[in-house]
Protein backbone atom coordinates (compact mmCIF):
# COMPACT_ATOMS: atom_id res chain seq x y z
CA UNK A 1 0.00 0.00 0.00
CA UNK A 2 1.52 3.52 -0.68
CA UNK A 3 1.14 6.13 0.87
CA UNK A 4 -1.78 7.28 -2.13
CA UNK A 5 -3.75 3.95 -1.26
CA UNK A 6 -6.32 2.66 1.32
CA UNK A 7 -7.05 -1.09 1.84
CA UNK A 8 -10.55 -2.30 1.06
CA UNK A 9 -11.71 -5.54 1.52
CA UNK A 10 -7.81 -6.63 1.74
CA UNK A 11 -6.70 -5.26 -1.68
CA UNK A 12 -5.27 -1.52 -2.21
CA UNK A 13 -7.82 1.23 -3.95
CA UNK A 14 -6.91 4.81 -5.25
CA UNK A 15 -7.11 7.43 -2.16
CA UNK A 16 -8.04 10.96 -3.54
CA UNK A 17 -8.49 14.11 -1.42
CA UNK A 18 -11.98 14.67 -0.62
CA UNK A 19 -12.99 10.89 -0.73
CA UNK A 20 -15.80 10.03 1.65
CA UNK A 21 -17.25 6.12 2.99
CA UNK A 22 -20.37 7.09 1.34
CA UNK A 23 -18.59 8.16 -1.96
CA UNK A 24 -16.50 4.90 -2.04
CA UNK A 25 -19.44 2.83 -1.87
CA UNK A 26 -21.06 4.34 -4.39
CA UNK A 27 -18.00 4.04 -6.57
CA UNK A 28 -17.88 0.43 -5.71
CA UNK A 29 -21.82 0.09 -6.29
CA UNK A 30 -22.26 -1.15 -2.87
CA UNK A 31 -26.03 -0.31 -1.71
CA UNK A 32 -25.84 0.11 2.54
CA UNK A 33 -28.62 -1.63 3.01
CA UNK A 34 -27.89 -5.35 4.43
CA UNK A 35 -24.29 -4.21 4.90
CA UNK A 36 -21.65 -3.36 7.43
CA UNK A 37 -18.60 -1.41 7.43
CA UNK A 38 -15.82 -1.29 9.60
CA UNK A 39 -13.20 2.34 9.01
CA UNK A 40 -9.77 0.84 11.11
CA UNK A 41 -11.88 0.23 14.90
CA UNK A 42 -14.82 1.92 14.09
CA UNK A 43 -18.02 -0.47 13.23
CA UNK A 44 -21.24 0.79 11.47
CA UNK A 45 -24.53 -0.66 10.72
CA UNK A 46 -25.67 -0.06 6.72
CA UNK A 47 -28.28 2.19 7.87
CA UNK A 48 -25.81 4.21 10.56
CA UNK A 49 -23.01 4.67 7.68
CA UNK A 50 -21.80 8.02 8.26
CA UNK A 51 -20.17 10.11 5.08
CA UNK A 52 -16.35 10.68 7.12
CA UNK A 53 -13.91 11.62 5.28
CA UNK A 54 -10.91 9.10 4.69
CA UNK A 55 -7.74 8.81 4.77
CA UNK A 56 -4.82 7.55 2.57
CA UNK A 57 -3.64 4.07 5.01
CA UNK A 58 -7.13 3.42 6.24
CA UNK A 59 -8.43 0.06 6.16
CA UNK A 60 -12.33 -0.36 5.25
CA UNK A 61 -14.09 -3.82 5.61
CA UNK A 62 -17.82 -4.04 4.00
CA UNK A 63 -19.13 -6.95 5.05
CA UNK A 64 -22.38 -8.70 4.64
CA UNK A 65 -24.06 -11.49 5.84
CA UNK A 66 -24.56 -15.36 4.64
CA UNK A 67 -24.63 -18.78 5.14
CA UNK A 68 -22.81 -20.39 7.43
CA UNK A 69 -22.88 -22.94 10.50
CA UNK B 1 -40.86 -33.69 33.12
CA UNK B 2 -43.16 -33.34 30.46
CA UNK B 3 -41.17 -31.62 27.05
CA UNK B 4 -43.54 -28.76 26.61
CA UNK B 5 -42.28 -27.21 29.91
CA UNK B 6 -38.82 -28.14 29.63
CA UNK B 7 -37.53 -25.49 27.54
CA UNK B 8 -33.50 -24.14 26.04
CA UNK B 9 -32.59 -21.06 28.22
CA UNK B 10 -29.31 -19.08 26.82
CA UNK B 11 -28.85 -15.62 28.58
CA UNK B 12 -32.21 -15.38 29.76
CA UNK B 13 -34.24 -16.07 26.56
CA UNK B 14 -36.25 -19.56 26.29
CA UNK B 15 -36.23 -21.71 23.14
CA UNK B 16 -38.78 -24.52 22.43
CA UNK B 17 -36.36 -26.35 20.69
CA UNK B 18 -33.21 -28.10 21.76
CA UNK B 19 -31.84 -27.86 17.95
CA UNK B 20 -29.90 -25.32 16.70
CA UNK B 21 -29.08 -25.20 12.64
CA UNK B 22 -26.33 -23.80 10.35
CA UNK B 23 -27.37 -21.56 6.91
CA UNK B 24 -24.24 -22.88 5.64
CA UNK B 25 -23.82 -25.31 2.54
CA UNK B 26 -27.47 -24.21 0.99
CA UNK B 27 -27.71 -22.59 -2.46
CA UNK B 28 -31.62 -22.14 -2.50
CA UNK B 29 -32.60 -19.50 0.25
CA UNK B 30 -36.25 -21.17 -0.22
CA UNK B 31 -34.80 -24.50 0.63
CA UNK B 32 -32.94 -23.06 3.59
CA UNK B 33 -36.24 -21.96 4.96
CA UNK B 34 -37.91 -25.05 4.75
CA UNK B 35 -35.31 -26.76 5.91
CA UNK B 36 -35.67 -24.08 9.46
CA UNK B 37 -39.50 -24.61 9.46
CA UNK B 38 -39.07 -28.61 9.22
CA UNK B 39 -36.63 -28.82 11.82
CA UNK B 40 -38.21 -26.41 14.67
CA UNK B 41 -35.46 -24.81 15.11
CA UNK B 42 -35.37 -21.23 17.37
CA UNK B 43 -31.52 -20.50 17.17
CA UNK B 44 -30.20 -19.88 13.31
CA UNK B 45 -26.23 -19.62 12.88
CA UNK B 46 -24.98 -17.40 9.75
CA UNK B 47 -21.45 -15.98 8.62
CA UNK B 48 -19.78 -12.66 7.97
CA UNK B 49 -18.31 -12.38 4.65
CA UNK B 50 -16.73 -9.56 2.57
CA UNK B 51 -18.51 -8.22 -0.32
CA UNK B 52 -17.81 -9.12 -3.11
CA UNK B 53 -16.27 -5.68 -4.70
CA UNK B 54 -16.84 -6.75 -8.18
CA UNK B 55 -20.00 -8.31 -7.76
CA UNK B 56 -22.27 -6.70 -5.50
CA UNK B 57 -25.91 -6.48 -5.22
CA UNK B 58 -25.89 -10.16 -3.52
CA UNK B 59 -29.69 -11.22 -2.61
CA UNK B 60 -29.83 -10.68 1.15
CA UNK B 61 -29.69 -14.24 3.61
CA UNK B 62 -30.56 -11.40 6.24
CA UNK B 63 -34.01 -9.99 4.56
CA UNK B 64 -35.03 -13.83 4.16
CA UNK B 65 -34.83 -15.13 7.76
CA UNK B 66 -37.64 -14.51 9.85
CA UNK B 67 -35.92 -12.56 13.18
CA UNK B 68 -39.15 -12.49 14.88
CA UNK B 69 -38.94 -16.20 14.69
CA UNK B 70 -35.55 -17.44 14.73
CA UNK B 71 -32.62 -15.83 17.08
CA UNK B 72 -29.67 -15.49 14.76
CA UNK B 73 -26.26 -16.31 16.07
CA UNK B 74 -23.63 -14.78 13.73
CA UNK B 75 -20.70 -16.83 13.87
CA UNK B 76 -16.47 -15.71 13.19
CA UNK B 77 -16.02 -18.77 11.34
CA UNK B 78 -13.13 -18.38 9.92
CA UNK B 79 -11.17 -15.89 11.94
CA UNK B 80 -7.60 -17.58 12.85
CA UNK B 81 -6.73 -15.56 15.84
CA UNK B 82 -8.77 -14.04 18.84
CA UNK B 83 -7.99 -10.35 17.57
CA UNK B 84 -9.64 -11.48 14.06
CA UNK B 85 -12.33 -13.00 15.50
CA UNK B 86 -13.08 -9.44 17.72
CA UNK B 87 -13.25 -7.71 14.78
CA UNK B 88 -15.49 -10.15 13.02
CA UNK B 89 -17.83 -10.08 15.83
CA UNK B 90 -17.84 -6.21 15.94
CA UNK B 91 -18.62 -6.23 12.20
CA UNK B 92 -21.65 -8.96 12.76
CA UNK B 93 -22.91 -7.25 15.64
CA UNK B 94 -23.26 -4.00 13.32
CA UNK B 95 -24.46 -6.09 10.02
CA UNK B 96 -27.06 -7.51 12.38
CA UNK B 97 -27.62 -5.35 15.24
CA UNK B 98 -27.31 -8.88 17.19
CA UNK B 99 -25.11 -9.19 20.13
CA UNK B 100 -24.69 -12.98 19.71
CA UNK B 101 -22.19 -14.76 18.98
CA UNK B 102 -20.74 -17.74 18.18
CA UNK B 103 -16.94 -17.30 18.60
CA UNK B 104 -15.01 -19.51 16.89
CA UNK B 105 -11.33 -19.32 16.48
CA UNK B 106 -9.56 -21.71 14.14
CA UNK B 107 -6.17 -21.64 13.32
CA UNK B 108 -5.81 -25.15 11.11
CA UNK B 109 -7.82 -25.12 8.21
CA UNK B 110 -7.34 -28.75 8.09
CA UNK B 111 -8.94 -30.66 11.15
CA UNK B 112 -10.69 -27.07 12.34
CA UNK B 113 -9.84 -27.18 15.63
CA UNK B 114 -10.47 -24.38 17.78
CA UNK B 115 -7.75 -22.90 19.60
CA UNK B 116 -8.66 -22.61 23.49
CA UNK B 117 -5.63 -19.80 24.48
CA UNK B 118 -7.22 -17.83 21.83
CA UNK B 119 -11.07 -18.48 22.46
CA UNK B 120 -10.71 -18.09 26.06
CA UNK B 121 -8.83 -14.76 25.04
CA UNK B 122 -11.84 -13.45 22.69
CA UNK B 123 -14.84 -14.90 24.81
CA UNK B 124 -13.33 -12.63 27.85
CA UNK B 125 -12.79 -9.64 25.53
CA UNK B 126 -16.36 -9.41 23.69
CA UNK B 127 -18.67 -10.54 27.27
CA UNK B 128 -16.89 -7.13 28.28
CA UNK B 129 -17.84 -5.43 25.21
CA UNK B 130 -21.31 -6.99 25.91
CA UNK B 131 -21.95 -9.51 23.66
CA UNK B 132 -23.90 -12.98 24.35
CA UNK B 133 -20.62 -15.58 23.39
CA UNK B 134 -21.07 -18.99 22.75
CA UNK B 135 -17.51 -20.49 22.38
CA UNK B 136 -17.04 -23.64 20.12
CA UNK B 137 -14.23 -25.30 22.18
CA UNK B 138 -12.62 -28.97 22.33
CA UNK B 139 -14.77 -31.14 25.26
CA UNK B 140 -12.22 -29.81 27.69
CA UNK B 141 -13.54 -29.45 31.53
CA UNK B 142 -10.86 -26.99 32.30
CA UNK B 143 -11.38 -24.77 29.70
CA UNK B 144 -15.31 -25.18 29.80
CA UNK B 145 -15.30 -23.56 33.63
CA UNK B 146 -12.92 -20.73 32.38
CA UNK B 147 -15.48 -19.88 29.58
CA UNK B 148 -18.21 -19.80 32.24
CA UNK B 149 -16.13 -18.09 34.93
CA UNK B 150 -15.28 -15.08 32.33
CA UNK B 151 -19.07 -14.68 31.48
CA UNK B 152 -20.11 -16.88 28.56
CA UNK B 153 -23.52 -18.34 27.66
CA UNK B 154 -23.12 -21.45 26.48
CA UNK B 155 -19.61 -24.08 25.73
CA UNK B 156 -20.09 -25.32 22.69
CA UNK B 157 -17.67 -28.66 22.90
CA UNK B 158 -17.47 -30.76 18.91
CA UNK B 159 -18.67 -34.21 18.67
CA UNK B 160 -15.93 -34.57 16.08
CA UNK B 161 -14.31 -32.31 13.63
CA UNK B 162 -16.65 -29.93 11.85
CA UNK B 163 -18.45 -31.41 8.42
CA UNK B 164 -16.96 -34.72 8.91
CA UNK B 165 -19.74 -36.46 9.39
CA UNK B 166 -18.14 -38.52 12.07
CA UNK B 167 -20.68 -38.41 14.59
CA UNK B 168 -20.77 -38.27 18.38
CA UNK B 169 -17.16 -38.99 18.94
CA UNK B 170 -16.63 -37.14 22.50
CA UNK B 171 -19.07 -38.97 24.68
CA UNK B 172 -16.44 -39.43 27.65
CA UNK B 173 -14.70 -36.31 27.83
CA UNK B 174 -18.57 -35.14 27.02
CA UNK B 175 -19.20 -36.08 30.55
CA UNK B 176 -16.45 -33.94 32.27
CA UNK B 177 -17.97 -31.41 30.44
CA UNK B 178 -21.09 -31.67 31.70
CA UNK B 179 -20.39 -32.62 35.32
CA UNK B 180 -20.66 -29.30 37.25
CA UNK B 181 -21.51 -27.13 33.95
CA UNK B 182 -23.30 -23.72 35.13
CA UNK B 183 -24.46 -23.09 31.75
CA UNK B 184 -26.08 -24.99 28.65
CA UNK B 185 -23.83 -27.45 26.83
CA UNK B 186 -24.46 -27.54 23.51
CA UNK B 187 -22.59 -30.04 21.32
CA UNK B 188 -21.67 -28.77 17.76
CA UNK B 189 -19.70 -29.88 14.82
CA UNK B 190 -19.51 -33.19 13.42
CA UNK B 191 -22.65 -34.82 13.61
CA UNK B 192 -24.52 -37.02 10.84
CA UNK B 193 -27.91 -38.51 12.08
CA UNK B 194 -30.06 -38.01 14.61
CA UNK B 195 -29.02 -40.92 16.42
CA UNK B 196 -26.07 -39.04 17.24
CA UNK B 197 -27.68 -35.78 18.27
CA UNK B 198 -29.93 -38.34 20.67
CA UNK B 199 -26.63 -39.73 22.31
CA UNK B 200 -25.27 -35.90 23.05
CA UNK B 201 -28.84 -35.45 24.49
CA UNK B 202 -29.00 -38.30 26.19
CA UNK B 203 -25.90 -38.19 27.88
CA UNK B 204 -27.33 -34.50 29.07
CA UNK B 205 -26.17 -32.20 26.86
CA UNK B 206 -28.40 -29.43 26.66
CA UNK B 207 -28.73 -28.93 22.85
CA UNK B 208 -27.07 -29.58 19.10
CA UNK B 209 -25.90 -27.92 16.26
CA UNK B 210 -25.84 -29.38 13.10
CA UNK B 211 -25.67 -27.84 9.75
CA UNK B 212 -23.68 -29.88 6.60
CA UNK B 213 -25.66 -33.37 7.89
CA UNK B 214 -28.73 -31.59 7.23
CA UNK B 215 -27.42 -29.65 4.03
CA UNK B 216 -25.37 -32.15 2.86
CA UNK B 217 -28.38 -35.07 2.74
CA UNK B 218 -30.31 -36.01 0.17
CA UNK B 219 -33.50 -34.81 1.37
CA UNK B 220 -32.33 -31.85 3.85
CA UNK B 221 -35.93 -30.89 5.31
CA UNK B 222 -36.78 -34.85 6.05
CA UNK B 223 -33.59 -35.09 7.26
CA UNK B 224 -33.68 -31.61 9.08
CA UNK B 225 -37.23 -33.46 10.55
CA UNK B 226 -35.51 -36.16 11.79
CA UNK B 227 -33.02 -34.32 13.50
CA UNK B 228 -35.92 -32.64 15.57
CA UNK B 229 -36.83 -36.47 16.30
CA UNK B 230 -33.81 -37.15 17.74
CA UNK B 231 -32.86 -34.04 19.90
CA UNK B 232 -36.47 -34.80 20.89
CA UNK B 233 -35.95 -38.47 21.80
CA UNK B 234 -32.66 -37.81 23.35
CA UNK B 235 -33.86 -35.07 25.59
CA UNK B 236 -36.48 -37.48 27.00
CA UNK B 237 -34.13 -40.28 27.48
CA UNK B 238 -32.43 -38.21 29.64
CA UNK B 239 -35.04 -37.27 31.24
CA UNK B 240 -36.39 -40.57 32.08
CA UNK B 241 -33.20 -41.48 33.66
CA UNK B 242 -31.66 -44.63 31.94
CA UNK B 243 -30.79 -47.84 33.12
CA UNK B 244 -27.95 -48.81 35.16
CA UNK B 245 -25.29 -51.11 32.80
CA UNK B 246 -25.00 -54.64 33.78
CA UNK B 247 -22.08 -56.71 32.80
CA UNK B 248 -23.97 -59.78 32.25
CA UNK B 249 -27.83 -60.35 31.07
CA UNK B 250 -30.52 -59.94 33.35
CA UNK B 251 -33.90 -61.86 31.96
CA UNK B 252 -36.84 -59.87 31.35
CA UNK B 253 -39.30 -62.73 31.86
CA UNK B 254 -40.11 -64.28 35.17
CA UNK B 255 -37.03 -66.91 36.07
CA UNK B 256 -39.60 -69.10 38.21
CA UNK B 257 -42.22 -71.30 36.90
CA UNK B 258 -40.79 -72.07 33.56
CA UNK B 259 -42.63 -75.71 32.14
CA UNK B 260 -39.52 -77.52 31.68
CA UNK B 261 -38.59 -80.58 30.03
CA UNK B 262 -35.97 -82.92 31.62
CA UNK B 263 -32.88 -80.88 32.13
CA UNK B 264 -31.06 -81.72 28.44
CA UNK B 265 -27.99 -84.13 28.55
CA UNK B 266 -24.52 -82.21 28.40
CA UNK B 267 -22.66 -83.34 25.48
CA UNK B 268 -19.67 -85.34 26.06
Amino acid sequence: MTPEELQVNGTAHPFAPGLTLLTLLQKLNISPQGVAVAVNDDFYPGAQIPDRALQAGDTVEIVRITGGG
Amino acid sequence: MPLHSDPLTIAGKTFGSRLMLGTGKFNDLGLMNAVLEASGTGIVTVAIRRVELRAPGHVGLLESLDLNRYQLLPNTAGCRTAEEAVRVARLARAATGVSWIKLEVIPDARWLLPDPVGTLEAAEILVGDGFTVLPYVQPDAVLARALERVGCATVMPLASPIGSGRGFRTGELLRTVLDGASVPIVVDAGLAVPSDAAQALEAGADAVLVNTAVAEARDPVGMAHAFALGVRAGRAAFLAGRMAERETASPSSPAMGIPRLPDPEVPA
